[in-house]
């Protein structure tokens, strides 16, 4: 029979050109809460990747919503485009090889979505497929794993490529108050692109195998994190309710054992965990509640260091330090996990 | 169904029983063995309580050298291994008790600091030789200094005396010296009862963790392990009867 499980064959990320620590932020926006500018010195996250916007006279930011969505294109244009052709550029593919096309983002709405300015920017064939995800948060890059995983099983031999693109600057509202410190102080901009095909002639390419994706959706959190209509600042604005880490990570062991189970298999088995960088909080309740350990995660927590929370191509930039460490062996087994509104865990299952 | 051990389930206490002539010594059959009934405590065991010791008058006289080839490329892998099967031990879903009974020497003086409590006999002696021999003691390297502090941990790892169970109590080695193991286990058992396995293993794990992390590293990981258990029945049976009483 042949193989015509999808293999992830390719990752590519970018960021920003222009890189800040935290003490630079604080800075510049003359942040004068002292509770606020702890914040701004939690060890966890050093530097991030940011289009910040000019400040005025009391060191503000002074963008409209309008503006906002402008640079979240324009940003998205930029750091997008450089994701895929990194993504590409180890496989010898051109972006006229591309068969589909998965665009995500949470950080600007628009129509057309990011899809179309990417294949018109890139100049990807006429008839490729495409599809946007948009407005799902921090897990939505297993939310496209998914069905791009599943269009490319079912499309033997051809490209398909998924795109998480996020401008996380984008969707920043400084207001003094500490829901929009939290968010300003966390999320980094960037974009991973993965490049997803199924077939036999792959099989000897040291590539994993998708093997399945379980979900768990916490209804009861429906409102723990939402990015909605601020009526007050005229902006999008992004909320994430005290408590959520640890509700999320409450609620991690069930699609993680539902995913092993179905496969056979038992978290001991599993050499590499794969986790969204969401925070120090969400990463502490994912180790306590799954039980992993601080190796387990340490891809996660560098990033979150070096980036801050990239959302929905967080975990991308994970997996991409794990296959440059170098120590993945041929029938190791991974599983991406990644955490957002819903509220929402995914999990998936791959196997080199 | 084991070379190398016994294991038997009984009242909730799974007991594991090192079983090789001449002082129970580790092979890497024997660490295949132990990584096997780690599975099976994992996956099908309902005891609470996991009992290791050692048959025939010694808990365990350290690595089995005909594992060895001296004419073979030494690799590390084995190490690993056993390095490996310790961890897994050190994190069972259960309490774990070291019941030793004559030589705790090298592998097996790590074998008992990788249980959560260590009771010995009056007879019992304790030992790591390794760097008389030429190599490294293990993880003991990383475990035993918190257990003894850091200036006896050096001593009795580069000059390797072989001390009592006495001196081993002294320093906080072992728990207590007994005159009877069985009697010193029940007690130990109705010690640790009701159990709360998540609980204990969460607790078990800050402690494992809290000399290699900062004060609010810790913080953080003591906020996710407590909303674990306040979130489980244990505890939340705890309120209730709380509630009853007032």
């Amino acid at each position: 029979m042949l193989d015509t499980q999808p293999r992830l064959l390719s990752v590519g990320t970018a960021n920003p050109p222009e890189r800040y620590t935290q003490e630079d932020i604080a800075e510049r926006f003359e942040i004068p809460d002292p509770r606020i500018r702890n914040l701004f010195r939690s060890a966890h996250i050093q530097t991030r990747h940011l289009y910040l916007p000019p400040v005025d006279e009391r060191g503000a930011p002074t963008e409209t919503q309008g503006a906002l969505l402008a640079k979240h294109l324009r940003g998205a244009m930029e750091i997008g485009p450089q994701a895929v052709e990194r993504c590409l550029a180890p496989l010898r593919l051109k972006v006229t090889d591309i068969d589909y096309l998965c665009c995500i983002t949470t950080t600007g709405f628009m129509a057309p979505g990011l899809s179309a300015h990417i294949i018109r920017e890139m100049g990807f064939r006429s008839d490729c497929s495409r599809a946007d995800i948009v407005g799902m948060g921090c897990n939505a890059g297993l939310n496209g794993l998914n069905p791009v995983s599943a269009w490319a099983r079912a499309n033997p031999g051809k490209n398909a490529l998924m795109v998480c693109i996020e401008v996380c600057s984008a969707a920043y509202v400084f207001d003094g108050t500490m829901r929009t410190a939290i968010v300003n102080s966390l999320f980094g901009d960037g974009s991973a692109a993965v490049l997803v095909r199924a077939d036999p002639a792959d099989d000897k390419r040291f590539a994993p195998r998708v093997l399945g994706f379980n979900s768990q959706i916490i209804t009861e959190a429906l409102g723990a994190m939402r990015y909605d209509w601020d009526e007050h600042h005229g902006k999008f604005s992004f909320f994430l309710d005290r408590d959520i880490p640890y509700v999320v990570g409450a609620h991690a062991e069930l699609p993680v054992d539902r995913l092993l189970k179905a496969h056979g298999l038992k978290r001991r088995d599993i050499a590499h965990w794969v986790v969204h960088s969401g925070g120090k909080k969400v990463i502490d309740a994912i180790k306590y509640n799954v039980g992993i350990t601080e190796h387990d995660v340490r891809h996660t927590t560098s990033v979150l260091r070096d980036f801050g929370n990239l959302s929905s191509g967080s975990f991308l930039f994970s997996y991409k330090r794990l296959l440059e460490e170098g120590k993945v062996r041929r029938g190791d087994y991974a599983v991406l996990m990644t955490m957002g509104p819903g509220s929402t865990i995914e999990t998936a299952l791959i196997r080199w | 169904m084991y070379e190398t051990l016994r294991f038997n389930e009984q009242d909730g206490v799974a007991t594991i029983t090192l079983n090789r002539p001449g002082g129970n010594c580790i092979s890497m059959q024997m660490v295949r063995e132990l990584s096997s009934i780690c599975d099976r405590l994992e996956d099908e065991s309902k005891s609470t309580v996991v009992v290791l010791r050692g048959a025939g008058g010694a808990f365990c006289a350290g690595i089995d050298f005909d594992d060895f080839d001296p004419n073979a490329v030494m690799d590390i892998h084995g190490f690993n291994k056993w390095e490996k099967c310790c961890t897994r031990i050190e994190n069972l879903p259960m309490s774990t008790v070291a019941l030793v009974d004559g030589a705790a020497i090298g592998g097996g003086l790590q074998l008992a600091l990788v249980c959560d409590q260590r009771l010995a006999t009056a007879s019992s002696i304790f030992q790591a030789p390794e760097v008389k021999l030429g190599f490294l003691p293990g993880m003991a390297t990383f475990r035993l200094a918190k257990y003894v502090g850091l200036g006896i941990a050096k001593r009795l790892l580069l000059t390797c005396p072989e001390i009592t169970a006495e001196q081993a109590a002294d320093y906080g080695m072992i728990d207590a010296v007994v005159d009877d193991l069985d009697v010193g286990l029940n007690q130990a058992v109705h010690n640790l009862g009701p159990n709360h396995n998540v609980a204990v293993q969460l607790t078990r794990r800050l402690l494992n963790e809290c000399y290699a992390t900062d004060y609010q590293n810790a913080l953080g990981h003591f906020l996710a392990a407590q909303h674990r258990a306040i979130s489980q029945t244990a505890f939340l049976d705890t309120l209730k009867q709380a509630k009853k009483s007032d």
